[in-house]
């Protein structure tokens, strides 16, 4: 085998554990909503769910230790490492909030296709190695980097469970969910989504510090930052606005998958926008 | 007055004042130079005064901790970034090899307008420096050496570069990538004192092909034109380090009318004096950078996540658990 590609055999295998955690996921959803009478969802096959999830992480998470390995330096640099450090972050976030708060187990149908947006990102993807600036030997981007991971995960539960709360409004999807409330789904999603304005400002902060030292200036209004800056104003004005009007659910739901667009964006699609993004790149 | 602040505290006007300081941030992308610093200082002095006059007259701010103190961090930002703007300086500059920095030499000067420190009083002396440089001309790791001033009469040594800035009296040097060699020349006019100088040829290996540079001597009309011939070592395909210690350079002296090449220490007659080669040497260009608020608009901004983390431990451990539980409704 090509040493070059060594990772990506234990890549494919954690996204096709996602594939499988997904297809369990929908099987699990559609039998609840086959079911003549209200039943519970069925604690054994989520735990089967929470199993692909977990083998899908640790086989990822091998897949980078291998890359790393080969290459000297973490998944920093181009967009493929940073595709697959984030299916590795989402995919280990999820499973422990999945684990740990069985309330929102029903968000799998929507989180898991949309990690798979980045898994079928990635296939298409050329492998190449980077280089790592020498900007990038610092702690603050440890700490800028882990706090943007934990803040685009709880923003992709939170619109997992406003997916739910909209596909629930569409009548031929309301029984698959009928064992949960817009109200309870809501109060949690928005609860992820304050989580998220706490992590968003720490990757900001972070950030800062080590622009600061990478490149002697905290701000510059590049692309990245520019878009990052964004997302976090839209975030402090959906929480607002919430609080302060108290919208109706299923606009607040419309308010939070916006929120995730413009993160979303912020991450994948800035590097796209100026290859200068992170100007130490260069 | 009371009512007036309560309409400044008014949360519609939190929006707008959100909606425009995002247009803003859109317009200021790349910083154009065409844009005005108000489409961002507009909204947040709006944003501002909104927050203050909310502070001021919303119980439902003021009278919790975390929420009050994410506010008050809020508007803290906000100003120590204004106090920022006004005091900020900004310049370049290039230092020789063994020379002490000149504040005379500072170069692209951009400051607030009260901004008062005193850079003439930084001390210290540029040594060598080093960059590594992976194939493909990737440039690594950088190395400057210093010898800074302890203030009592001593230097100590002190190495930077990349993320490791230079820090002397809140002014921070930051090594770039512009960088490169110089000739240490002396030229003994016919009659007068000899006198000794450095010529910075252009930044490298940016412009390896043209490290070419002129002088005129004094009283002379006559301008020399000087090319460093280099022997770096480069290599493209491999590792490579870039070390003046490590590079031979032969001086080509062109008046016009000879041209000739001279070795480190060796002397040319040219009219109206000689001209002596010394020695190859090196100049590494800094940013500088000052802002007196940095560290308080960080002690701010991680007391603002502070609060609301606070506010929201608060609020989460009140609410009532029934309403995430009541799937049955």
């Amino acid at each position: 085998m090509n040493s070059v590609f060594a990772e990506l055999p234990w890549m494919w295998a954690g996204l096709f554990a996602y594939a499988i955690a997904t297809l369990l996921a929908f099987r699990n959803v559609w039998q609840v909503g086959a079911s003549d009478v209200a039943v519970l969802p069925n604690r054994q096959a989520e735990g089967n769910i929470l199993l692909a999830l977990v083998c899908g992480v640790l086989l990822i998470a091998l897949a980078l230790a291998v890359r790393w390995d080969r290459l000297g330096h973490g998944p920093f640099v181009n967009l493929f490492e940073l595709l697959m450090s984030q299916l590795f972050s989402l995919g280990l976030i999820y499973s422990i909030v999945y684990w740990r708060v069985p309330d929102l187990r029903a968000s799998a149908v929507v989180v898991m296709p949309l990690i798979w947006v980045l898994g079928t990102w990635i296939l298409f993807m050329d492998p190449v190695d980077s280089r790592f600036p020498p900007t990038y030997h610092n702690n603050w981007l440890w700490a800028h980097v882990g706090f943007g991971k934990i803040f685009l995960s709880f923003s992709l539960v939170a619109a997992g469970l406003a997916g739910v709360i909209l596909l629930r409004a569409i009548p031929c999807f309301t029984r698959y969910f009928a064992h949960m409330s817009d109200a309870a789904l809501d109060q949690l999603a928005w609860r992820f989504m304050m989580l998220t304005l706490v992590f968003d400002s720490l990757m900001l902060i972070a950030g800062a510090v080590w622009a600061q030292d990478a490149w002697g200036r905290y701000w510059s209004w590049d692309a990245l930052e520019t878009s990052s800056f964004m997302t976090w104003l839209s975030i402090g004005a959906g929480i607002h606005v919430r609080l302060t009007y108290n919208i109706p659910t299923r606009l607040g739901a419309l308010v939070i998958l916006a929120i995730f667009f413009l993160a979303f964006t912020t991450y994948f699609g800035a590097p796209y926008y100026s290859e200068a993004a992170h100007k130490g790149v260069i | 007055m009371m009512r007036w602040l309560c309409r400044l505290a008014s949360t519609r006007l939190t929006l707008f004042g959100m909606v425009f300081l995002a247009i803003g941030a859109g317009l200021s992308y790349d910083n154009p130079a065409d844009i005005s610093v108000w489409v961002l200082a507009g909204p947040l002095l709006l944003l501002a005064l909104n927050l203050f006059a909310a502070i001021l007259t919303q119980p439902g701010i003021n009278r919790r901790p975390g929420l009050l103190m994410f506010h008050i961090g809020l508007l803290s930002i906000c100003a120590m970034a204004a106090i920022g703007r006004l005091t900020f300086y900004e310049a370049r500059v290039e230092v020789s090899q063994n020379s002490a920095f000149d504040v005379a030499a500072v170069d692209e000067i951009s400051q607030g307008v009260f901004h008062q420190g005193e850079l003439s009083q930084v001390r210290f002396v540029q040594q060598g420096y080093t960059v590594e440089y992976r194939p493909g001309l990737v440039r690594g790791i950088t190395r400057s050496y210093l010898q800074v001033s302890d203030g009592r009469g001593g230097w100590l040594s002190q190495v930077v570069g990349d993320d490791t800035p230079l820090i002397i009296d809140g002014y921070r040097f930051y090594t770039t990538f512009n960088k490169g060699f110089a000739a240490i020349l002396t030229w003994t006019p016919g009659q007068g004192e000899a006198i000794t100088g450095i010529l910075h040829m252009p930044s490298y290996p940016l412009f390896d092909y043209k490290q070419a540079n002129s002088w005129t001597p004094p009283g002379s009309s006559e301008e020399i034109k000087f090319w460093l011939r280099l022997d770096t070592g480069m290599d493209r395909e491999a590792d490579w380090l870039l070390d003046v210690r490590n590079t031979d350079a032969l001086l080509v002296v062109n008046n016009g009318e000879q041209r000739l090449e001279l070795q480190p220490g060796q002397t040319a007659n040219l009219p109206g004096g000689q001209l002596r080669y010394e020695a190859l040497s090196s100049w590494m260009g800094y940013k500088i950078f000052y802002d007196p608020t940095l560290k308080w608009l960080f002690i701010a901004a991680m007391l603002t996540v502070l609060g609301l983390c606070l506010h929201y431990w608060d609020k989460f451990k009140h609410q009532s658990m029934t309403m995430i539980k009541d799937k049955q409704k």
